[in-house]
């Protein structure tokens, strides 16, 4: 077969192009640890979460050294609890349901962001360096005061972090 | 009027389609430079990230 030097050229740069898009998300995965958002969440009764071990209770606990784990329920048109407080230099894991509707569960500007959907448990888990404000949005449509349902999300310096309720 | 013109017969290889060659590596270029300023730039530059 005889195949022209341009088209060769064409060929390996196109196997170059497919062989880097894998290269990059593998790496990406095992390189620098970016996880999906996956089913480990399980399943929680969303008609009575008030009654639930978890989503009785959302807020933040702090479940080891520089571990904490950050339980929010979402609902029309609101996160609870908000403003989420966690200190800097921390490992957190979010627990996030929905009370009613499919939400969303977007830290604006950031990679963390989940669909929140009743009877599901969506558990993300991220490091948080440096102090920050972040805002909270919903970016699922979930009803007429779906454009005001935002929250906050403040990461405080470790010395100023005054415990779970502070 | 028509002309005769004289034909010029080329061999396979002897067709050098430079400009299109170009435009190619141009477009090739841009492709690569959008990738790797929406994974590495925007993506993994845009921490916090989910890791677990």
């Amino acid at each position: 077969m005889n195949v022209h030097t341009y088209e060769k050229i064409w060929l390996v740069a196109s196997l170059f192009l497919i062989v880097g898009f894998i290269a990059t998300v593998v790496y990406g995965a095992a390189g620098a640890g970016i996880a999906m958002v996956d089913a480990s969440g399980g399943t929680v009764d969303s008609t009575s979460l008030s009654e639930n071990e978890r989503f009785g209770e959302p807020g933040v606990e702090r479940v080891g050294d520089g571990e904490y784990e950050v339980t929010v329920v979402a609902r029309q048109f609101m996160y609870q609890p908000d403003p989420i407080r966690v200190p800097a230099d921390s490992r957190v894991t979010f627990y996030v349901t929905s009370a009613d509707v499919i939400h969303g569960f977007q830290v604006v500007g950031t990679n963390v962001n989940t669909m929140v959907i009743p009877g599901q448990v969506a558990k993300i888990t991220v490091d948080f360096d440096e102090p920050a404000e972040y805002g909270i949005i919903c970016n699922e449509y979930c009803g007429q005061g779906h454009h005001d349902m935002e929250g906050k999300l403040v990461v405080v310096p470790e010395d100023e972090y005054g415990g779970d309720d502070a | 009027m028509a002309t005769d013109r004289e034909l010029k017969e080329i061999g396979h290889d002897e067709f050098d389609p430079v400009g299109t060659l170009t435009l190619i590596t141009v477009y090739f270029l841009i492709l690569v430079g959008m990738w790797v300023l929406t994974y590495f730039v925007e993506f993994l530059g845009n921490g916090p990230t989910v890791v677990g």
